[in-house]
């Protein structure tokens, strides 16, 4: 009986300092509790060393105050972690998110307002910043986050190899015609001859080099549908369906899956999943690709060609999508004073001279976006103005709680109508039916 | 040793799992019955929803997929992996060279860690550079079969996706090789004596001795192996197919559930979508033990 006793007691024990621990994490109090301040990102290794050099900086700034870099493998990891955390009472104090996915934690109330920060603080001036990317981040009239970038889309171009095959650059102003015929100039067998892409499916030979690479999601249709006079929601500010059924935003979306059903100059699914489209870019297999900034720090590696940068094409006017990300603060975070400093210090212009360095991010810090350390000509891309001209341009994308769930299920439609040639009007459809369940179950900033 | 010392040494040796038992299993699960019928989002405190999860669900066309999937995955995977682990056994149960080797390989993959077991399969599956489509395409020419058939879209069809998640599952079944294998040294030499003097054929030993005698290992495996199948296809839909290709074509329950509970924070519809699936395991057990209990009697009569 006395071992059962003792053992009882050694568990009771066991219990009783995991609780105690647990109140202690769970605090959140605004004390400035010992302990490193953990920032919780993701990103490819490029991305995460460009936040290590950060972090390090910091460090160096401001001796005695250390920060923990927690890497997630991806956003959905990301967003997975930070959800079980704040659920355990434990969240980092920071985390960075684009503007698209912080929603759903927004409106549960798990994001700690800045706005008394801000006005308080001596180093941080909102009015430095592109408005753009601040009011991407606020949610109810409050700042919620800060923003490190002011991201858009841009078409990634290989420019050894256009100079190659004599093909004319990209450039400001062309059209999605432009876009087209240039894709298909550089579509390319192995021995350098043009070839329609259609021709690879089955028995002939594949393209050595595909023209361009666009992912098949809402993101990347957007700012063509925006661009041809069309919108992708009802209702911006309160969105309840998609309008992809309008002319202008069918004619954008067929114009897009037309680049690999009916002229195959984008590569098919098969070679997506061997090789994602950036991999392609950076081993010269591909002439263009439309991304956001996040692939420059990747393709700074690459040795073997030159690269550079050009706006989108354009239909009828020229309109850009955002893309921002931005330091959050958790309300359950137990070191907030040091969780703001560090915060400050990345937003500020110093820390966002040190991460433009690295080539992640378009600054959303007005001065240093305009200074030698973002455009200076060291590093590539040498067009990197295009990102800031794009900027007066951009719009963002419906801000509601359900977002993440919205890109996942329009994803897979949207990709089984570019691979799989799906009917048109069946995708439409679908895509209005599939999303009105999770527009209606959303929660939206106003 | 007098009885109730006996006792008392049992109760201390079962104390940890049963403490694993009720904190790590009975307890959660516990809660996972209370949160099916609450909307929560692992923020905000839960909300009484009564059955609104599972008549959501039922509406849910993603949730009828993962249903459908996973009752396939199920009906194919599982008397495939013990037919498989079977035919191991079988060939591997004697004493003769290379067969200690050949033992080893078979519990290997078991072993291997089931993330870097999933990335390996990625690497394997990799519709151009992949190992099995290079070899596919032996003796083919422009990118097709030696047949001229177009070799399997691993990653991009959904019928060829839902394959290669069968065939990943058909190598970790060490475990269930290793119980037969037991299970087939331990039956007793002399009635195969007998029926070697009685010039009974292979197949005559098979379905009359080695079949009868194995049969409660099969089906205790049988049952652990169904219940199983409903959880052991997370990782590879997750890490290979990621649930894809679209629309859903290996997306199971567990999936699902991970889903909506960690990526869009609807921590009681995956409850709920969990005790749907613990309710389909117990189901598929009721029936599989029923079936083996019936065929028990027949054999005892």
């Amino acid at each position: 009986m006395t071992t059962l006793r003792k053992l009882a007691a050694l568990l009771l024990c066991a219990l009783l300092a995991g609780a105690a621990g647990a109140c202690a994490d769970g605090g959140g109090d605004d004390t400035d509790a010992a302990g490193p301040v953990r920032l919780l990102v993701f990103g490819a290794p490029e991305e995460l060393a460009a936040y290590r050099t950060l972090v390090d900086a910091y460090g160096k700034a401001r001796p005695g105050r250390p920060v923990q870099l927690v890497e997630a493998s991806d956003r959905k990891d990301l967003i997975a972690r930070l959800a079980t955390s704040v659920a355990g009472g434990a969240p980092p104090e920071l985390f960075l998110m684009n503007y698209r996915f912080y929603g759903q934690f927004a409106v549960k109330d798990a994001i700690e307002p800045l706005d008394e920060r801000i006005a308080a603080s001596t180093v941080i001036d909102p009015a430095d910043y592109y408005p753009v990317a601040m009011d991407a981040f606020r949610w109810q009239g409050r700042q919620l986050c800060l923003p490190q970038n002011v991201s858009s889309l841009a078409v990634y171009y290989n420019r050894t190899l256009f100079e190659k095959y004599g093909v004319a650059l990209p450039k400001a102003g062309w059209t999605w015609n432009d876009l087209l015929t240039t894709a298909t100039a550089m579509t390319r067998d192995a021995r350098g001859g043009i070839i329609r892409g259609t021709e690879s499916e089955g028995a002939a030979q594949r393209p050595a080099v595909h023209g361009v690479g666009i992912e098949p999601s809402i993101i990347r249709l957007a700012p063509f549908v925006w661009s041809n006079g069309g919108e992708i929601v009802d209702d911006p500010a309160r969105p309840t369906r998609l309008t992809l059924d309008g002319p202008a935003a069918r004619e954008a979306l067929k114009n897009l899956v037309d680049l690999r059903l009916a002229y195959g100059v984008v590569p098919t699914d098969e070679e997506v999943e061997s090789e994602d489209d950036e991999s392609r870019f950076a081993n010269g297999r591909l002439a263009m690709l439309l991304s956001s900034r996040r692939s420059t720090t990747t393709f700074r590696s690459i040795t073997g060609f030159e690269w550079d940068v050009a706006p989108l094409p354009v239909y009828r006017q020229q309109v850009g999508v955002l893309h921002s990300d931005a330091y959050c603060m958790t309300r359950g975070g137990s070191n907030k004073p040091a969780a703001w400093n560090f915060l400050e210090y990345a937003i500020s212009a110093e820390g966002q001279r040190i991460i433009a360095a690295t080539g992640r991010t378009v600054p959303s810090h007005i001065g240093v976006s305009t200074s030698p350390d973002f455009l200076g000509p060291a590093q590539p891309p040498r067009s990197a103005k295009v990102f800031l001209d794009a900027i007066p341009t951009v719009r963002a994308l419906p801000a509601v709680s359900t977002w993440p769930e919205i890109e996942d299920v329009t994803g897979g439609i949207l990709e089984n109508a570019l691979y799989r040639g799906d009917r048109l009007d069946d995708v439409i459809r679908e895509l209005d039916e599939q999303t009105r369940p999770l527009f209606a179950r959303g929660e939206y900033p106003q | 040793m007098r009885p109730d010392r006996g006792h008392r040494q049992l109760a201390v040796l079962l104390a940890p799992y049963l403490v694993g038992l009720i904190v790590l299993v009975l307890a959660p699960f516990a809660v996972t019955l209370a949160l099916a019928f609450t909307e929560y989002d692992l923020i905000r405190p839960p909300r009484w929803t009564g059955t609104a999860n599972l008549t959501a669900l039922t509406a849910d066309p993603i949730f009828r997929t993962a249903l459908v999937n996973s009752l396939v995955f199920g009906a194919v995977a599982v008397p495939l992996r013990l037919l498989a682990a079977l035919g191991l056994a079988l060939l591997l149960h004697r004493r003769a060279p290379g067969t200690s080797t050949a033992r080893t390989a078979s519990v290997l993959p078991t072993a291997v860690p089931e993330i870097a077991y999933g990335l390996l399969w990625l690497w394997l599956l990799n519709p151009l550079y992949g190992p099995i489509s290079q070899v596919l395409r032996l003796g083919g020419t422009n990118g097709l079969t030696v047949f001229g058939r177009t070799p399997p879209q691993w990653l991009t069809d959904p019928a060829d996706a839902r394959a290669a998640i069968v065939l990943m599952s058909l190598f970790t079944i060490g475990e269930m090789f290793v119980i037969l294998l037991a299970a087939r040294r331990a039956l007793p030499p002399d009635v195969y004596e007998l029926a070697a003097l009685e010039d009974a054929t292979a197949w005559d030993v098979l379905r009359r001795i080695t079949l009868p005698l194995i049969a409660p290992v099969l089906g205790l495996l049988l049952i652990r192996d169904a219940i199983g199948s409903l959880q052991f296809s997370f990782v590879p839909a997750l890490v290979v197919t990621d649930g894809g290709p679209p629309p859903y074509a290996t997306t199971y329950i567990p999936l699902f559930a991970y889903r909506n509970a960690f990526e869009y924070l609807r921590y009681g519809y995956a409850a709920a979508a969990t005790l749907v699936m613990l309710l389909l395991t117990v189901a598929a057990v009721a029936l599989q033990w029923r079936l083996l209990r019936r065929y028990g009697r027949f054999h005892s009569q």
